[in-house]
Parts: structure tokens; sequence; C-alpha cells
């Protein structure tokens, strides 16, 4: 069996998992993170919804329910969280505007308005109401982006279709970086003659350099540019993801990819190891904490059978909404599912409650009550509570 | 896992490199678990697509449902292959270790010929591309001095693979040299080709042949209390993961439990305190790319731990892109264009970094990447080697 030391596990790729493992390595703590596969982060639409239910989004954590996880992490935390997450992104290329106490709007495929609060600066010139006249380009074959569903509530909105050779989203953001590829692109925009005052784009410009490549049209067309955030596969989750991924690696942080834990070492009230699948040897990771980060059910923390529901890698006691017949409201739709409250209840330092385990730290989406899809607090809540779990887990190993 | 566990996330279809550049590849998703509901055992493989997947198994490492895309398509690749007539590229390139066998008994002729008009003609005829250049056959391969093991050291059976063999037995004298440094005995066992190039072109008989005759004699390796050590990833990956999933090779798993990279198991003798390396100081900048069967063998970057021990050296890990060749399927003149664009995305990140030179575990790899952008390539024994001083002392 191969054994390796660290001071840190963290379980789980996600936003939470990697911002946690960037504030430990950052700060000389030994941190390997594990995952059994790329983060639901890749499919998000890269924006950081903090709290979507006030146009303040500080002021909505306060109005969330008693039992919300948010009210465990201080303001000041949430605050440096945000503010640490955008000197990131800075640092890594993909900068973000936005700020604590503002929410944005960000245009759907759909022509709606999704709120949130941190945005990609390739949806910053994203018009705040409907006055502003866009131009819509899309391009040919591209899948599941129809520039119809957006003239259709904005009658201020035209569109026009480029060929880039190819279809697929990851197709054209790599023909993106590309410089011949975006010289001639922007040579047929100039032909275009657009009058309106914006230019929207699916959000396919780049892999890695979007910002300078939104700049790049901008400068030359003289107007906005902003992109629309597409159905996965999403670049701008992709990029979020990359950068996280990268920084945490620059920190000093080693990841293990597709490592599935499969078993769990334990003595006394202290989790020694987790032990992950492989074709050979089994992997043995020893660790004096561990962050569980590893998301809710799509996620793969968290596994829902025909009437309760499991933590996948130390079984912890999961918070359930009740029977079965709460867990889903009869509309698809609806926002108030049971099921969104499920996950793991965890006390003032984020270690579990209710379990005996002093070295498991939890934060992100696999947390109990949040009710994400209600609050519009995703990535802010994994950013958040990331600070919260890794500033106890320091506390726990000094 | 089984295919219907995919939940259609499209998170493989972000790290498909091929679907990048070739719209006639559908994609990991498509190719894999979507088709796979349309496959058949009574209707003939109609799929050809198959075939331009370059199994870097970059889909997999990505799943986050453990759906095997790469698996399902090379059983498919497979299916193709046995139910179709093979192009003489793929033909040559399964039966690689004999071809380059020869080639290396004739090097100085082979290396020459190849290079002339005519050999290009062949080539181009043969359709395969030469975009970068052949790699050139030595004409010494790779020797050891026997020695009497040390009752206390640790022994180890060197899977050296057809790369450092055939083209650079150089590599593979340093890494004798730098295990026997850290009083590690090594031996070269009787070996044959892994069975990957063989499996990548579609002959899984010839490739089940390779893995029963290296099984066999590895075996007896570890059993004498030898671990198995392999420096390519790619030979790696089909030792410990194809011979088993794919191959059905009895005692596969004995070999994929005793088999370990060449820098995983330098790692383990100092977790082991068995060996304290005293590195030098090397003031260089490189790019540490990673192989996608590196990544896939799911071990870490261990050779990427051991260079940050080494003083001054700085080392950026580049993990997001494949080089392109995948072995031989870049060779292949269908493949050439999708090869050369992977390759220069691969390159354009690299030399954002402004290192001088890159670092790779795979052998093909270094040939891409060094022939599309020039830079100098590195095996990460090589820059081991440097940082504890270690030259080859040349034998006129």
């Amino acid at each position: 069996m191969s054994v390796t030391e660290y001071d840190v596990i963290i379980l789980g790729a996600g936003v939470a998992g990697l911002t946690a493992g960037a504030f430990l390595a950052g700060r000389g703590f030994k941190v390997a993170l594990v995952t059994s596969g790329e983060p639901t982060a890749c499919l998000s639409t890269g924006c950081i919804d903090v709290c979507s239910r006030n146009n303040n989004p500080l002021a909505g954590i306060k109005a969330l329910p008693a039992e919300h996880p948010f009210h465990l992490v201080p303001e000041k935390t949430i605050r440096e969280s945000l503010d640490n997450f955008q000197a990131v992104m800075t640092y890594m290329g993909i900068p973000y505007t936005g700020a604590a106490e503002e929410n944005r709007l960000v245009l759907s495929a759909l022509g709606t308005f999704k709120t949130s609060c941190l945005v990609p600066s390739t949806m910053k010139a994203v018009p705040q109401d409907t006055k502003d006249s866009i131009h819509i380009i899309t391009f040919a074959g591209l899948k599941d982006f129809y520039p119809s569903y957006i003239l259709s509530r904005r009658k201020n909105a035209k569109f026009s279709v480029y060929d880039a050779g190819v279809s697929s989203t990851m197709g054209i953001a790599s023909h993106f970086e590309e410089k011949e590829f975006l010289e001639s692109f922007i040579d047929w925009l100039k032909g275009q003659n657009i009058v309106e005052d914006k230019i929207a784009f699916p959000a396919v410009l780049g892999l890695e350099s979007a910002d300078e490549i939104v700049q790049t049209i901008a400068a030359h067309i003289g107007k906005p540019v902003f992109e629309i955030p597409t159905i996965p596969p999403s670049m701008p989750g992709r990029r979020l993801f990359n950068a996280l991924k990268d920084y945490f690696r620059k920190k000093g942080g080693d990841i293990y990819w597709e490592w599935p834990v499969i078993g769990v070492e334990k003595s006394g009230k202290i989790i020694e190891a987790v032990m992950t699948a492989s074709t050979g040897r089994p992997n043995s990771i020893n660790g004096k904490a561990f962050i569980l980060a590893t998301g809710s059910f799509v996620g793969g923390g968290l596994t829902a059978g025909r009437d309760s529901i499991t933590e996948n890698i130390f079984n912890l006691p999961v918070h359930s909404p009740g029977p079965r017949e709460t867990w889903f409201e009869n509309d698809y739709f609806s926002f108030n599912h049971g099921i969104g409250r499920a996950g793991i209840k965890v006390d003032s330092s984020l270690r579990p409650a209710e379990s005996p385990w002093e070295n498991i730290f939890v934060c992100g989406g696999i947390l109990a009550d949040t009710e994400i899809l209600k609050n519009g607090c995703g990535h802010g809540l994994a950013l958040a509570t990331a600070h919260m779990a890794a500033q106890s887990c320091m506390e726990h190993i000094r | 896992m089984n295919f219907e566990h995919c939940i259609r996330c499209t998170i493989c279809v972000e790290n498909c490199p091929v679907m990048r550049v070739n719209p006639d590849f559908p994609g990991p998703k498509q190719a894999g678990p979507d088709a796979q509901r349309f496959r058949s055992d009574r209707e003939k493989a109609e799929d050809e697509w198959v075939l331009l997947c370059s199994q870097c198994k970059r889909c997999e490492m990505a799943c986050p449902c453990g759906v095997e895309p790469a698996r399902i398509i090379l059983k498919a690749q497979q299916r193709y292959g046995l139910e179709h007539t093979h192009s003489l590229a793929h033909l040559l390139f399964a039966n690689n270790y004999y071809l380059s066998a020869l080639g290396s008994l004739t090097a100085p002729i082979a290396n020459r010929f190849a290079a002339t008009k005519i050999g290009k003609k062949i080539f181009a005829a043969l359709r395969i591309s030469t975009y970068i250049p052949f790699p050139k056959f030595r004409f010494r391969k790779l020797s050891w001095n026997k020695r009497t093991p040390n009752r206390r050291s640790r022994k180890v059976a060197f899977f050296y693979g057809c790369f450092i063999n055939f083209y650079r037995p150089d590599i593979g004298k340093k890494i004798i040299q730098l295990l026997k440094s850290f009083n590690v005995d090594v031996v070269l066992p009787p070996q044959w080709c892994c069975g990957l190039p063989a499996l990548g072109n579609g002959n899984l008989q010839l490739a089940r042949n390779f893995a029963l005759k290296n099984t066999a004699s590895l075996s007896n390796y570890i059993d004498a209390g030898y671990d198995i050590l392999y420096s390519c990833t790619s030979c790696g990956l089909c030792l410990l993961h194809d011979y088993q999933d794919i191959m059905d090779i009895p005692k596969a798993k004995k070999i994929a439990e005793n088999t370990y990279d060449l820098h995983e198991y330098i790692l383990k003798l100092v977790d082991d305190n068995y060996i304290k390396p005293q590195f030098q100081e090397v003031r260089r900048k490189l790019a540490y790319h990673i192989p996608c069967h590196l990544r896939a063998l799911g071990i870490g970057y261990p050779a990427a731990k051991l260079m940050s021990m080494i003083p001054g050296l700085e080392c950026e890990i580049i993990d997001d892109n494949c080089c392109g060749l995948s072995g031989s399927y870049g060779f292949k003149k269908s493949n050439e264009a999708a090869a050369i664009q992977i390759g220069n995305r691969a390159v354009a990140r690299i030399k954002k970094t402004g290192a001088a030179a890159i670092v790779a575990d795979c052998g093909s790899c270094r040939m891409q990447l060094g022939g599309i952008s020039g830079l100098a390539t590195l095996d990460p024994a090589e820059v081991l080697s440097e940082a504890l001083g270690i030259t080859l002392t040349k034998k006129k």
C-alpha cells in the first residue's frame, strides 16, 4: 500500500475544496486534494451567487432562516472570502466584477435576467435593464443557444450568425485563442455594420484569455461586448475551475485526480486516513485534518436511496428534510423542494454535529439547510464556509 | 462503471482535446456512453469515427460519475478493428516493436533512409505523417552490469519500454545510475513491447501476446522479491490498467500490485527514510507538461514533487493539455491536422510560462512538443540526474 502523509486532506475539487485548500497551502500547511472527477463548478455559469433574494446580498443573508449555515460565518469572514476571491481571480487573469453590497444582473440564454453578486469581467457590460439595444452574435451549428428566445423578450435586439468551422462550445472557444481566427472574425464583425448599443455572445470567447478577447473585440468595434452564459459545456464555469485549480497548485497543494474514496481509517475520535480505489495497490492518504467539500447530490457528496440519504465518505449523519413524500413538491420548477435542505448539520466550527469526529470540517454545498436554488447562494456560500472551515482546521492542527 | 451511469453533464466533452479541433469526432459522450446503447453484438460495427479518439483518457479522469468513456470507445475500436480490414499504417504501428527492433539493429542505415526523399515518399504512400521528425534509432541498446546484489538493498526490475530501448538508451542508463546512487539494485528483465501500440491500432490479439509474455517474465521477478519499475507512463498505464481491464490477462493483478512509476518509487524511498537525496542547486525555469497517461495512472505527479525539492528549480505544472501525438495517433495522416492543432495549443500554453525547456515523462509527448516548439525537452529523470551530479561515462 502506498501511504502518503499530509497535514490536511481536502475531499472535493469544487469552489469550496479548492478555496479551503489554497487558504491552508498558502499558510504553509501540506495539503492534498482528493477528487473522483471534476466538480459541478465546471458546469456552472461561473458567477458567484452570494444571496440573490435581496438587491444587497449581505442584507439578504441576514434575512435567511435561522438554521441557514451562512449564519455560522461572521460577516467579516464573508467579506474577506469575497475580497480574497476577487484578488485571486485578478491574479490568475480572469478578473471578476461586483461588490458584496449590491447584486448585478446577468442576461440568460432565454433572455431573462439572473441575479448574482460577483460576475466574470466578460459579463460586466450586460445591460442592467431592457433599455439598451443589443446585437447577438451566434455560431453556425452551436447547440442550445437560440437568439430567438432573447429576441422574444427584448424588442430592441437583433442577431447574426458566424460560421467558425466548428460547432462545439469547446471548439469555438479554442479557436478564439488563436490570433488569426480572432483577426478574421473581427474583420467579419466590422462588416456587419452593427448599429445596436452593445454586442452579446454566447460564452464561447476563449478558454483562458476570455477577458483579453472580449476587450480586443470591444476595442476594434468600439462598442461594449459581453458574454451570455450557456448550458454546459460552460466556458465561464471551466475558466473558474481552472483558475482555482492552478492557484491551489501555485500555493503548493497536491491534487490527486480520480481517487474515489472507498474507506476510512479511524482511531477514537480522529479520522487518520482515507483509502482510495486503484487498479493496482490501494492508496492510503493520511492527514491530521479532513475538509469535506464533496458537494450535495450532483456533486457526489450525498446519495439518496428510496427512503434515506447517505453521506458518501465518512457516513456522517445526514439531516433529512423529513419522510420521502416531503422531498419534492408537485411543481418540478419549484424552488421549495424539501430535498434542498438535506445535508450535514454542523457546529459553530463547522465540525459535523451529532458525530464523534474532531478533525472533520464541512463546507460548501453538502451543508444542511442551504436551499441553494431558492436562496441563490451556491458559490458564495462555498467561498465563505471554505474560509471558515480552513480557519477552524488551522486552529485544530495548532 | 456502467455507461448508464452517465448523467450527460458534458464534463468529459470539456476535456476532449480531439473534439476541439476535429468536428468529425462527436466527442467522448456521444462516442462513449451515448452510442453504447446502440451497439449490438448482432450488427456489424459501422462507427468508424471511434478511430478518431486518441485514447488520452482525459474524459475518464474528469467524469464525476465514474463512467469510463475512453474505455467504452477503446472496446468499440477493438470491435471495429476485428470486423474491418486495417489500414497499412495501423498494421505497421501495431507492430512497432518488431519494426523498431529492426530499425535499431540497422540504425545508421535506417535513420539515413528515413530522412531521404524516397523514405519520405514511402511514409507518404503509407499515409504516415512526418510533420515532426521521426525519432532516431540508436544502435547501442540498454544493458546493465550484473553485480552481486547487496542483501539489504532494495531490488527492482526495470521495464524500460520501447522508447528508451530503441531511441533513447542514454535516458535508460541515467535512470539505472540514478537508482544505483540510491542504493537500489537494478536488473533488466526479459521484456517485450507493453502492447499499447497494438491495442491502440486495433490489434487485441497481438497486444495480448505481448502482455502474456511480459506478465510471465515480470511475475518471476516479483516472486524473487523485486518491485517492477516503469518510466514510460503509457507503458505503466498499459501494465497496470489495460492488462486487467481490457486484455483479461491472468496474473495481471499481481503485476498491478507490484509495479511502480520510477518517481513514485523514489518518493517512496524518501518517505520510508531509505534515502535522503542531496540535490544541488539547478537554476532553471522548466514547464512540466503532464502526460495524459500520467494523469490517468492516478498516482498524482510524483516527479513534480521530487523536482520541487531541487533548490533554485522553477517548475510550472501544466496539466490541462494533451500534446496531440498520443503515441502513434498523430503519425497517421488521417489524424495529422488534429494532432498539429492540439500540439500548437499545448505549446502556446507552455510558451506563456517563459520556460526555456519542457519536462515530460512520456517520450512521445517530448517528440511532439519539442518538434513543434523548438524548445529543449527533458525527461524528469534527466533533471534529477543533473541535480545529483550524475553524468554518463562515455564508452568508446
